[in-house]
Parts: structure tokens; sequence; C-alpha cells
């Protein structure tokens, strides 16, 4: 009785021993960071970044006095719905393409791949190539091909430039959601299409009643991902514009770095970056929440 | 392996090391923390590859200076600011930095000043104007590494082809410049603006104090709302809405001006004295020539200095102070020593802060001799000031906003309304 308790016990400890290392390196790595980050939020920060003392919230309230902070919540938002919504319808269309037989698939589906295996900083860059308004190659190779008489100025305002961004980022997020609807739609029975099919369902009844309630896990998992991802990316926005002009095109991250290491408003940024983290955590705590709701309710 | 052999092997391993620890505290050496910034391709291997006549600076350095070691980074300047804050604040300053601002770290008393380290010959050394740059509370606290000066460069080929002459005032800028876009019909842009975040301060600089204005008034406080600075402004953005600049000011650098120039789409810029070797790496066969920068009629025009710095951080731990204080002045006597300093200023194209470098230097490039002039008249950025990042940022804010239709008055009397605050 009292062997067998022991082995139960030691049994019960034994997954924990397995995790101790992941437990360790997240401790280290994510906790603690987050934890600095949320003391340094509240303390005082000389320019030089020499730390001083609890100033409560005046660096949160300074972060929201400042006058780019409206500007850059309202790009934030923009920039994670597009890109997160865009990239999704587009990567669950290219999904449902891909899941068809044709030839060359295979090239295609690696094809797909190289947008989101190459570093954001090359994408961004080869983009800030392609548009450019004086030796770019749209321009060329729309001259050439005689589609515009004359090179037309692809970041004339930044209005447009944003645009650019957001599409950057499309282009660049389309493969991840692209992939993981595909491995849903793969684990989908065909003969479920089949009977469909003797039962009189048509291409839209298919994709409404069997292909988007069995691909949602999937479509769930990049989408929660991907607001993460998007919301935290860097360096399409810093590599296109760094914010130009006037913090106009910045989203919350770019911003909170230049106002790190430019401004250098150290206090305030750091409070921003909470901020982030704190809307991060809620907007996927509540989708997590509604998708696993519906779920259970499967 | 027997276990016993094992023991006794660890076991020795422990005492070599224990006693190499001994070796090492009882030898009495100093190691200097250094971060230097990088700034071209060749200061890594002047520092610590083979650039120095087969050798590299550390090496030589050693080699001369025994009991002085040296803990040497070279440091991307995209990084140097990053990379200096965390170490300031986890309570680990360099002992030696090479940076551009220095005022934030010695406002706050991290930096020694500087008679406490620097040899009085090599003080002495220094041009006096420089050593103006880093003066705060009658006190220096970093001595300049190199400068650069900035002038107006013009393609001689395309000014002589369109039959104008180099504009001096800005009512010839306009001029010329409507006479480029009529005759190349707007396929090359005559001028170059760079108000990026990058380096849109020094727009800022070119403008207003080629109209009397600047950054601080006549005695030294902040002035960036002044009507001669608005209506500086005013005028490089009517450059801009009339068409005779880079279409994209806001996001196109200095080096995509640079770029432009070498391949023959711009037709005049201000630019640093390297510009030339920048055009000749890129390939480019621009016959250019410089010339002042163009000043509001009537109003003195000056060149723009830019000129970095070497500090040294205070280090209270330190058990002798004296010898580590002596041991960085050896360091700066080493830098700057002709022999060494000449190859290191030239390498990347730059002008020398001292004048026992600029002997040799003229004489193995004589360009050098009207740049240094234009040094000598030079005007630069008030680096001593603290607020001098939140007034760079804000400059560049301002002219931003007013690219985008803001009115530059109410950017800037916002800016000093902040600074006055």
């Amino acid at each position: 009785m009292n062997k067998a308790g022991n082995k139960k016990g030691k049994r019960n400890w034994e997954p924990y021993i397995w995790l101790l290392p992941s437990i360790l390196l997240i401790s280290i790595f994510v906790i603690f960071p987050i934890l600095i980050v949320f003391r340094l939020s509240f303390s005082e920060i000389s320019k030089a970044g020499v730390i001083g003392g609890f100033v409560g919230f005046k660096n949160y309230s300074d972060a929201i006095h400042l006058p780019a902070f409206k500007t850059v919540m309202i790009n934030t938002f923009w920039w994670v719905l597009s890109v997160v919504g865009l990239s999704t319808l587009l990567g669950f269309i290219i999904a449902l393409v891909l899941n068809q037989e044709f030839h060359g698939r295979k090239i295609a589906r690696s094809i797909l791949i190289f947008p989101w295996a190459t570093s954001l900083v090359i994408q961004a860059s080869v983009w800030n190539y392609i548009i450019k308004y004086e030796y770019g190659s749209l321009n060329s190779v729309l001259l050439n091909l005689g589609i515009i008489k004359e090179a037309i100025n692809w970041r004339s305002s930044y209005q447009i430039e944003f645009v650019w961004e957001c599409a950057v980022g499309i282009f660049v997020t389309v493969p991840f959601v692209a992939f993981c609807v595909l491995s849903g739609l793969q684990s989908i029975d065909e003969s479920l299409y089949e009977s469909a099919i003797v039962d009189g369902a048509g291409f839209w009844d298919k994709l409404f009643s069997i292909t988007l309630p069995l691909v949602r896990p999937a479509l769930s998992v990049s989408t929660v991902l991907n607001i993460i991802y998007v919301f935290n990316s860097f360096p399409i926005v810093y590599t296109m514009t760094k914010g130009a002009p006037a913090n106009k095109t910045d989203t919350m991250i770019t911003y909170l770095y230049m106002l790190n290491f430019y401004d250098r408003k150290k206090g305030p940024a750091n409070a921003l970056s909470v901020i982030g983290f704190v809307i991060l955590c809620i907007c996927a705590g509540i989708y997590m929440m509604t998708v696993m709701r519906k779920e259970e309710n499967l | 392996m027997k276990k016993s052999t094992a023991f006794v092997l660890s076991l020795t391993a422990i005492c070599v090391m224990a006693a190499g620890a001994a070796f090492t505290a009882s030898a009495e050496e100093i190691t200097l923390d250094v971060m230097m910034a990088q700034y071209g391709p060749n200061t890594n291997e002047w520092f610590l590859g083979s650039g120095m006549d087969g050798t590299n600076f550390v090496e030589k350095f050693e080699a001369e200076n025994p009991g002085i070691k040296l803990n040497l980074d070279v440091v991307s300047w995209n990084d140097i600011y990053t990379e200096v804050d965390t170490r300031l604040a986890n309570n680990n300053a360099p002992d030696i930095l090479n940076m551009d601002v220095f005022a934030n770290y010695a406002s706050e008393g991290l930096l020694l000043p500087v008679t406490d380290y620097c040899p009085e010959d090599l003080y002495q050394d220094f041009f006096p104007s420089f050593m103006d740059q880093s003066v705060i509370d009658d006190t220096v606290w970093a001595v300049p590494d190199l400068a650069s000066a900035r002038a107006l460069f013009y393609n001689v080929d395309i000014l002589e082809e369109v039959g104008v002459e180099v504009p001096t005032t800005w009512a010839e800028l306009e001029d010329v410049s409507q006479a480029i876009i009529d005759y190349y019909d707007g396929e090359i842009y005559p001028w170059g603006i760079d108000m990026t975040t990058d380096e849109g301060q020094a727009a800022f600089a070119y403008y207003t104090w080629g109209n009397g204005g600047g950054f601080v008034d006549e005695n030294g406080d902040w002035a960036v709302n002044s009507p001669e600075n608005v209506e500086a402004i005013n005028y490089a953005l009517g450059l801009i809405n009339n068409g005779f600049t880079n279409p994209n000011p806001a996001t196109q650098t200095r080096y995509d001006l640079q770029d432009m120039f070498a391949a023959g789409k711009l037709a005049m810029l201000i630019a640093p004295n390297q510009l030339p070797t920048y055009v000749a790496d890129k390939e480019g066969d621009i016959n250019m020539a410089t010339a002042a920068i163009p000043a509001n009629e009537g109003k003195e025009g000056s060149s723009v200095g830019v000129m970095d710095r070497i500090m040294a951080f205070r280090d209270d731990t330190a058990e002798d102070q004296d010898a580590r204080n002596e041991a960085i002045g050896k360091f700066l006597k080493f830098f700057y020593d002709p022999e060494n300093y000449v190859g290191w200023v030239s390498m990347e194209g730059f002008l020398p802060a001292v004048n026992s470098a600029v002997e040799a230097l003229v004489e193995s490039d004589p360009s050098f001799g009207a740049w240094l002039d234009v040094l000598g008249s030079c005007q630069f950025y008030p680096t001593a000031k603290a607020e001098w990042d939140q007034v760079k940022q804000g400059v560049i804010a301002a002219e931003q906003s007013a690219l985008t239709g803001a009115d530059i008055q109410a950017e800037l009397d916002a800016l000093q309304a902040e600074l006055m605050g």
C-alpha cells in the first residue's frame, strides 16, 4: 500500500520534472523580462538610462498624453485588423486552391512558403526597392510593358505608405495561414463531401457546412498567433518608413522603440509596452474564450 | 578513465585555474572596457582585424603598453545607443566610449572630467573650437575623435548643360532649380532634402543657420520657434512643394540622395566631405564640385560641422583610480599619436580633431586643406545641452508634420513650449 502510494506520487511528479527545463527557460527569458518591464514602467528612468525611484502611474499618464499616442493606437488597430483579417481570408482561399489536385501543386506549395521563410527585414527592403519612385522595379516593369507612360510615385502620401506596409504585412502572413488551413483541410474525411454531393449540396453548402466548421480549430490557432505576431511586428514598419512622417505610419511597437531609443523617453516607452502587453492579453483572451465556447457548443 | 585518475586530473585543473587567477591579480593588470563606434567597413579591421599594417589597434596598444589590456568592442551606429543604455541600466558602463552625444551622461554625473585623465600635451593638441562643444558648467567632459563638414556638392555637367551658375542665395537656388526642371522636363531633381528620422535635424540646421536662426539664440537658450527659423523651414517646404526636390523627403535618407547624386539623377545636395569616396564606391562617375551652402539674401551662410567624441565613464569600484585614469590617458595618447591617428582618420575619409595630424593629412591628400578651412568656420549642433535629444527629434517631427500639411509655426511653438516647460 505504502509502496504503491510512493509509486503514484513519483508518477505525479514525473511530468513536472520533464517540464522543468522549459519552465526554467520560460521564466528566465520570458517571465523575468516581463516583470522587469512592469517594474520599469513604474520607475523614474533618466535619459541616460539610470533607473530611479517609484513614480506611480506617471509614466502611464505621460505615455497617454503624448501627441502621437492617438494616431499610433489607431494605426495599430488598422494594422492588426487589416493584416490579420485579410491574410486569413486570402490564406483560406489559397489553401482551398492548394488542396485541389492539379499539376505543379507541389511547386505551388513550395513557392508559397518563400515569403514566410524569408527574413522580414529583407522582405521589407525588397518591397522598398520594388515601389521606389526613381529606380523601382514596379515602375520599370509597368513602363516597359507600356501600361504607364511616366513613373508613378507609389509613396506619394503617408496614408499610401501605411497601406503599403499593411500590404507587405499581408503578403508575408498569408503563407502561415494557408499552411495552417491546409493541414486542417487535409484532415477532413473525403467521404463527408461525397455524402454531401449525394444529398445535392453545392459548393457554398459544402464550404459553410463541412469545410469551415472542420477547419475552425486550425483557423483559431492561426488567428490567435497572428494577432500576437502582427501586433508585435517591428521590421516591416521600421524598415519601410521608421514611422515617418511624424509617427503617422508608426504602430505601437515601432513607436515605443523610437520613444525609447530616439526620443529617450524611457519611462513612457516602458509604460506603453505594458499597455501593449495588456491589450494583447485581452484580445487573445477574448478570442480564445469565444472560440473555445463555440467549440464546446459544437 | 579510472575514477581516481579523473579526480587527480580535475584537482590539478582547479589548482592551475586558481594559480592563474592569483597570478592575474598579482600582476596588477588594468583592463579597459572600450566601446568604439563603427564608422564603416574598415573600422573592425582597424581595431580588431589586420587593418593596421597587418596588425590591429588592440594588439599594437597592448604591446606598447604592458599592464593594460583592452576589452574593445566595435559597435554599429544602429546598436550603440541601445547597447550603452543597456549597460548603464545594468551598472556596467564601459570605461571608454566613442559616440556622438555626451550631455545626458555628463549631467547625470556618470562621466569623468577630461582633465582627470587626458595628458596635458594632448589636451593642448585638440582644436579649441572642438573642445568648446563638449563643455558643460565650465568642464570639458569629452574629447573629439574626428569630424566631418558639410558643403554643397553639385554636378558640374548638369549645371553647365543647363547654362546656370552654382547658387549662392536662396533666390538663386530657386531660379537654378526651375531652370533644371525646365531643361530636363523633371527627369532630374535639382535639389536634395532629407527630413527623415535619420538626419532631419541637419536639414533644420542648413536652412535656419542660413537665415540667421538656429537651435539656440545668442545667449545659448533654446529658440527653435524664432521667426527666422519659421521662415527658413517654410522656404525649404516651398522647394519641396514646387517640385524642386526629391519627392519623399520624410523617407528618403541622405544615403538615398547620395545614391541619386551618384547616378546623375540629382543635381545638387548638401553632403559631408566623404561624398566623393561614397560616389566612387558606388562606381558613379560624376563630375562634381563643392561650394558654400546657399543662404538667404543678406544673411551669412555657415557650414555644418558634425563631430563625434570619446568619453570616459566613472567607475567608483576601481581600486586605484589614478592608475585607471593613467591607463585611459595612455589609450588616448596612443589613439591620437599621428602614426596611428592619421591612418584612422583618412581610412574613412574624416577630418582630424588634433593639430598634430593636420600636416601629415594635407601632405597625403591636398583636398584636406580646403576642408580644414571649412571646418574652422563650422557651426555645430548644441549637443552639450541636455535637451538636445528632445530638440533633435522635435524638429524632425515638426518638419515631418509640416510635410503633411501642419503649420510649422504651430509645431515649433509647441516644441519651444515643451522645452520651456
